[in-house]
């Protein structure tokens, strides 16, 4: 679940390579991406799940939340996947579940990467100034507390349970990996002589941080949101699995819950079991394959020649 | 030495912002902390017994004076060793019901960690030396798809399968018939309780090392001394351990600390489900109960052993990069 | 003895998703024991891919695609790695590139001789590391320094490291590729009188490569040119200043001038290497060749022998050895490079000295202050420095690389504030700007009066926006243009620096273009302005010596036809003395010489001036 986490702060950045033969073949970074195999799997991948959350009402054949079937019943050709010890229908509620893991992915890694990215930009650009070492400061204690306790406690605390608390508190503590590489990469680019070019051609800074340095940071602020989204799904699954997820929703993880807390492994009730785990580690997988394909992006070296 | 001096600084710097952050967070509620959780407590509980107020006034204090004074108050407390009592398991201090717990996650997570890094880092660094053959092709795949496995369905399986199907390991607790104490008999039984938990953290925690390891080293080996290790006719091995693992292995080192927080975690949804009797399971009995002393205390407790192992792999980390000794770090 | 014999060595890049290219092109040469051979090339030659071939390090996707190396006898082209192993270090050593770290960050440097000395010798223990000490000695480096780490020595001593290292095993052969690029030349000459001594001493032969064809030429018996993959000439060093055959040799000895004349003349050679991943037809050097024939754009050449030597060129051989047909159009036989040339008179330097002053530098001192946790730690960059800058002249400001002319020019342009000391400008309305204390809009509209042209063309331009766009911003910020009028200055801007049509530029990215052109638009960016002060800082470093004239000849052009004054920061004495009308030497943060460029060059007062002015490679006067 923390995969990403040991890398994201050790990521050596590429400085520019005053190489004496330049490709001229700079490809765009869409068609790079698209060219890892990994990658063009794992976009295929995503698609299937944001289609299926799309389109769940269509797909599944009951409403997620409802309860009122007959309890235990196996597969069949009303319930393909059975149901639960509560009288759920267990294909309706994986059905449902997926949007439940891509909310929380996308708006997770957004506010994760948003915070990062604002925390990253002013400390680089800051760079040895009294804001720097603050910022540096809260970024490394943010970089070593555990995230998952504390994320347990923030939400154990809280009156509102649901998504959007969820969401609030991936948001705040998972941004410190990224904010540390941003960063760094800010500072790189900062010291290049187009961004002191633009200033003597007048631009002031607002229009030097957009339209100058912002480009060249797009291949890792795309990086670090695939990141950060993963963490974002595995994190609400093990909030969820613990009880501290919705009540009113049903996520992956509330479905692990549901099927920990009612003994399903002691029953021998596998389906229940199995599913949601596999399909929320085929979400994470596939979203770590687009991961590769951005990964070239910004470190050339892993490309293969 | 300058570094070394930094290194400890920042210990002590994040242990305070710990020790705060733990003060400010029941407090973030508005009104008397302790009354609110009470009321909390009240509306799950109908018959509210006067040892849970008891133990909430414990923890939080009264709350006159300032919210300076209330600190101050709670660092003498927190000197004292008084994290308050646990309401759970009324009237035992926390830190004794803690103490119960840490060994048995310490072994657990620590031996863990340690193996894990040393997989991990060998199966990378192994990779990286033979990337793009299919060896390097498995272990990237096997190793990414596997890593993202969540640990707490791998322990689901894994008490479904051999807990239970097969019925090789034990399916509950940290040990059965055997007497606590030290003697060998006991030592056994915990450790044949300890194996399924201890294999569904070891089967997702290496995975951030194998890639981390690989993909640095992949970047190493395009390095100029590597080039003229080769050049100098050195054999495959030295290159391989002296000049490249060696250099890669440092960003790693940084990441230890890191990564055992992630499994840390992960030992909290594990020993849950293996009703292992360490902190993690505690935890999740807090949880359960809203037994908020012994919740906080145990996040202090968890960011403690955190930063210990930080400074632990930051210090290593001086002593095999003579550049982070001579710089700035 | 024939030491080393290749034959027809062809290398290729087949990258995956690129085009491949044949980097080294059958390329055949003999060294014999103990000669002393220099290869020389510049950007695109395939040197550097040639080095590594010839050592067996080819990474993919590189892979030697055709020929033969012949080592001692033995054929070392498809040996395996556990084949060669034994030779490496023992036969054959290596020093690569300074700006390489060539060592192990993390070992100890006398750990870094034992590996090498105990694999491929009986030595041990102590035995090593009196061995160790031995070579220190040899290349006068402090036995001390045996337990420092890498990061612990400066750039030359770690090159001197790298010198003692591969003479380690006394090796037969010995590669120096591009050892001393980027070093002060101080360092440089040491290093290089280093290396001339060793070789004398031990015997050993030596390939040494590089673009420097003045240090080459003075340490070389005789010297190989390499031109876009192919050899293009070989002879004797003497013979080759002597009697150049090939065009490009007399392009590259024409780059080379005599600061001491009364009038300087040097050549460059127009346009750019061929690109290897296209198709090529016939001589590879004949778009930019002015003797070229018909036959040249046709035919390739063979490299075979003329005279004391071998060349793959038409020309030569045809005016050499004259067959039966007759060829039309076949040039006079010329020792010079029949191509376009700079010349820099003294007369119009002294015209430029009577331009009034619009710039005065009046004892301005920069102390850097670094906080480093709680302590501060003081850098005085600059001390008390003054000088006076005319409209019209072109002032070159002459250091090496701490010697503070960077941090001057960043207190002209208004990045830096001097901590003591003013600066004045007078413009051309006639307001008088202290800019010492500008800030914020007065600091922007001063950019209006004084532009800069940065050293490294690839760092200055942002690689992710098209030339459009860069030109654009200067002309709608400090000229006030819309959108309309600012593109259609941006192509006269571009044809004013000859990158015509302008159409094709304007929407290319920074990395379609060359060196040179990337300069020329950063140039372009400049003018954008129309200011009258440009502060170009270290402008043609980065380029090819080959080609740098042609932007000497530029910026000498813009400074006539706009009236500009130019203040030309270098580290190189030659081409300050062509360019500029005064020359300013700063060391240590201070002026140390200041006066016309020629009489600074034929009567330095100062002993460093002295020294810059022996580092000035004289590729005719040292043949040894």
């Amino acid at each position: 679940m923390s995969a990403g986490v040991a890398q994201s702060g050790t990521v050596d950045l590429p400085l520019g390579n005053v190489e004496e033969q330049f490709s001229a073949s700079d490809t765009r970074w869409y068609r790079l991406v698209w060219s890892s195999t990994k990658a063009r799997v794992g976009i295929i991948m995503l698609l299937g799940f944001i289609l299926v959350a799309v389109f769940a009402p269509l797909i599944a054949p009951y409403e997620g939340t409802r309860t009122d079937f007959a309890p235990l019943l196996p597969p069949s050709g009303e319930h393909l996947l059975g149901t639960t010890t509560q009288g759920g229908d267990i294909f309706s509620q994986l059905v449902y579940g997926a949007r439940v893991s891509l909310l929380v992915g996308l708006f997770g890694g957004i506010a994760a990467t948003a915070i990062a990215l604002v925390i990253g930009m002013i400390s680089g650009y800051k760079e040895g100034s009294l804001t720097d070492d603050i910022l540096s400061f809260v970024t490394n204690v943010a970089l070593v507390v555990p995230v998952l306790p504390l994320m347990i406690v923030l939400v154990a605390y809280s009156e509102v349970r649901g998504v959007p608390l969820i969401v609030f508190v991936i948001g705040i503590t998972s941004w410190a990996g990224h904010a540390r590489a941003k960063r760094a990469q800010i500072i790189t680019l900062r010291n290049r002589d187009f961004v002191t070019a633009a200033k003597f051609a007048g631009e002031g800074s607002g229009r030097i941080i957009f339209r100058e340095i912002m480009p060249s940071m797009t291949s890792l602020v795309a990086a670090g949101f695939v990141g950060a989204a993963t963490g974002a799904i595995g994190a609400e699954a093990g909030l969820s699995f613990l009880g501290l997820g919705d009540p009113n929703t049903v996520s992956w993880g509330t479905m692990l819950y549901q099927a920990d807390a009612q003994g399903a492994v002691a029953q021998g009730l596998w389906l229940w079991v199995l599913v949601p785990g596999l399909v929320l580690a085929l979400l994470i997988t596939c979203l770590t394959f687009i991961n590769f394909g951005v990964d070239l992006l910004s470190n050339p070296h892993l490309r293969e020649d | 030495m300058r570094y070394f001096a930094r290194r400890i600084g920042f210990f002590l710097a994040t242990l305070w912002a710990a020790i705060t952050l733990n003060f400010v967070i029941p407090r973030m509620q508005p009104g008397d902390p302790a009354e609110v959780m009470v009321q909390k407590l009240a509306g799950k509980d109908a018959q509210l017994n006067p040892a849970a107020v008891e133990a909430m006034r414990a923890m939080l204090g009264a709350p006159e004076g300032s919210l300076l004074e209330q600190y101050v108050a709670y660092l003498k407390a927190l000197a004292r060793g008084d994290f308050g009592l646990s309401y759970t398991y009324y009237p035992y201090p926390v830190t004794e019901v803690i103490g119960q717990a840490v060994p048995w996650t310490l072994v657990l997570v620590g031996v863990t960690q340690v193996l894990a890094f040393v997989i991990g880092v060998t199966l990378g660094a192994y990779a990286a030396w033979r990337r793009n053959t299919r060896f390097d092709g498995i272990v990237t795949l096997g190793s990414t798809f596997v890593g993202t496995l969540p640990s707490f369905w791998i322990a689901l399986l894994l008490l479904f399968g051999f807990g239970y199907v097969l019925g090789w390991f034990p399916t509950a607790g940290g040990y059965s018939t055997a007497t606590p104490g030290w003697n060998a008999g006991f030592i056994a039984d915990a450790a044949y309780h300890s194996i399924l938990p201890a294999v569904s953290l070891l089967i997702t925690a290496p995975i951030g090392w194998v890639l981390g390891m690989r993909n640095t080293m992949v970047m190493n080996l395009g390095e100029d001394y590597i080039r003229l290790a080769r050049a100098k006719g050195l054999p495959d091995g030295v290159v391989a351990l002296r000049y490249a693992a060696r250099n890669a292995l440092l960003p790693s080192v940084t990441g230890f600390a890191i990564a055992l927080g992630g499994v840390l975690g992960g030992s909290i949804l594990v020993e849950t489900i293996f009703d292992y009797p360490g902190m993690g399971r505690l935890m999740g009995e807090a949880i359960g109960n809203r037994d908020f002393p012994l919740l906080q205390t145990l996040l202090l407790f968890i960011i403690v052993g955190v930063l210990v192992a930080n400074l632990i792999a930051d210090m290593l980390y001086g002593v095999l990069d003579p550049r982070a000794r001579k710089a700035e770090s | 003895m024939t030491l080393l014999q290749v034959r027809d060595l062809s290398v290729r890049y087949e990258p995956k998703r690129q085009a491949s290219l044949t980097a080294v092109d059958r390329v055949s040469l003999d060294i014999h024991d103990g000669e002393f051979v220099g290869l020389i090339g510049e950007s695109g030659s395939g040197k550097s891919t040639l080095a590594m071939a010839l050592l067996r390090l080819l990474e993919r996707p590189g892979r030697i695609s055709g020929g033969s190396i012949t080592f001692d006898g033995h054929d070392i082209t498809t040996a395996s790695q556990d084949d060669l192993r034994v030779r490496r270090w023992r036969d054959i050593a290596t020093v690569f590139q300074s700006s390489m770290n060539s060592l192990n960050p993390v070992m100890r440097v006398e750990a870094q001789f034992r590996d090498a000395i105990e694999e491929h010798s009986d030595l041990r223990g102590d035995a090593v590391r009196d061995r160790v000490r031995e070579l220190f000695e040899m290349v006068m480096i402090d036995p001390k320094f045996m337990s420092a780490y890498p990061h612990e020595l400066s750039g030359g001593m770690k090159q001197r490291v790298n010198l003692a290292l591969a003479l380690a095993n006394r090796p037969r052969f010995v590669l120096l590729d591009e050892p001393t690029t980027g070093l002060d030349v101080v360092v440089q000459r040491s290093i290089l009188d280093a290396v001339r001594r060793l070789q004398k001493e031990l015997g050993f032969a030596v390939l040494f490569i590089s673009h420097d064809i003045g240090t080459v030429m003075e340490l070389s018996d005789r010297i190989l040119v390499m031109y876009a993959g192919r050899l293009a000439e070989e002879q004797p060093a003497s013979g080759l200043v002597a009697d150049p055959l090939h065009p490009y040799s007399k392009g590259l000895l024409g780059s080379y001038g005599n600061p001491r004349a009364e009038t300087v003349r040097v050549t460059y050679i127009p346009g750019r290497p061929p690109d290897l991943s296209r198709p090529l037809q016939g001589c590879r050097f004949a778009p930019r060749c002015p003797e070229a024939i018909e036959r040249c754009t046709t035919v390739e050449p063979e490299f075979a022998p003329l005279g004391e030597g071998s060349v793959a060129c038409h020309v030569a051989r045809l005016q050499r050895e004259p067959g039966p047909e007759r060829v039309t159009g076949l040039p006079e036989p010329t020792r010079v490079f029949a191509g376009p040339e700079f010349v820099k008179t003294s007369e119009e330097s002294d015209l430029a000295r009577q331009a009034p002053v619009f710039l005065k530098v009046d004892g301005v001192s920069k102390v850097y202050e670094r906080r480093r946790g709680l302590r501060v730690q003081r850098t005085q960059a600059v001390s008390g420095v003054g000088f006076e800058l005319r409209r019209g002249e072109v002032t070159a400001l002459v250091g090496q690389s701490g010697s503070g002319k960077t941090t001057l020019a960043r207190m002209i342009t208004g990045v830096d504030r001097p901590t003591s000391g003013s600066i004045r400008f007078t413009a051309s309305d006639g307001q008088d700007i202290a800019v010492h204390g500008l800030r914020g809009r007065r600091l922007r509209d001063y950019r209006r009066h004084v532009q800069m042209v940065f050293q490294d063309p690839y760092s200055s331009l942002n690689p992710a926006l098209p030339l459009r766009y860069a030109l654009s911003r200067p002309l709608r910020n400090h000229r006030g243009l819309g959108a309309k009028e600012a593109d259609s200055m941006a192509a006269e801007l571009l044809e004013t620096v000859a990158l015509t049509p302008s159409s094709r530029f304007l929407d290319r990215y920074p990395h379609e273009l060359s060196g040179g052109q990337r300069q020329r638009v950063v140039i372009a960016r400049a003018l954008a302005a129309d200011p009258e002060l440009i502060v170009a800082d270290e402008p043609i470093s980065s380029l090819d010596v080959s080609i740098r004239a042609e932007i000497l000849e530029l910026l000498q052009q813009l400074v006539r036809d706009h009236d500009l004054g130019v203040l030309y920061i270098t580290h190189d004495l030659l081409s300050a003395r062509l360019l500029a009308d005064e020359i300013i030497v700063l060391n240590g943060g201070r002026v140390v010489e200041h006066g016309p460029a020629l009489e600074v060059i034929r009567n330095p007062a100062d002993d460093y001036t002295r020294t810059l002015l022996e580092a000035i490679p004289q590729p005719f006067e040292r043949v040894g």
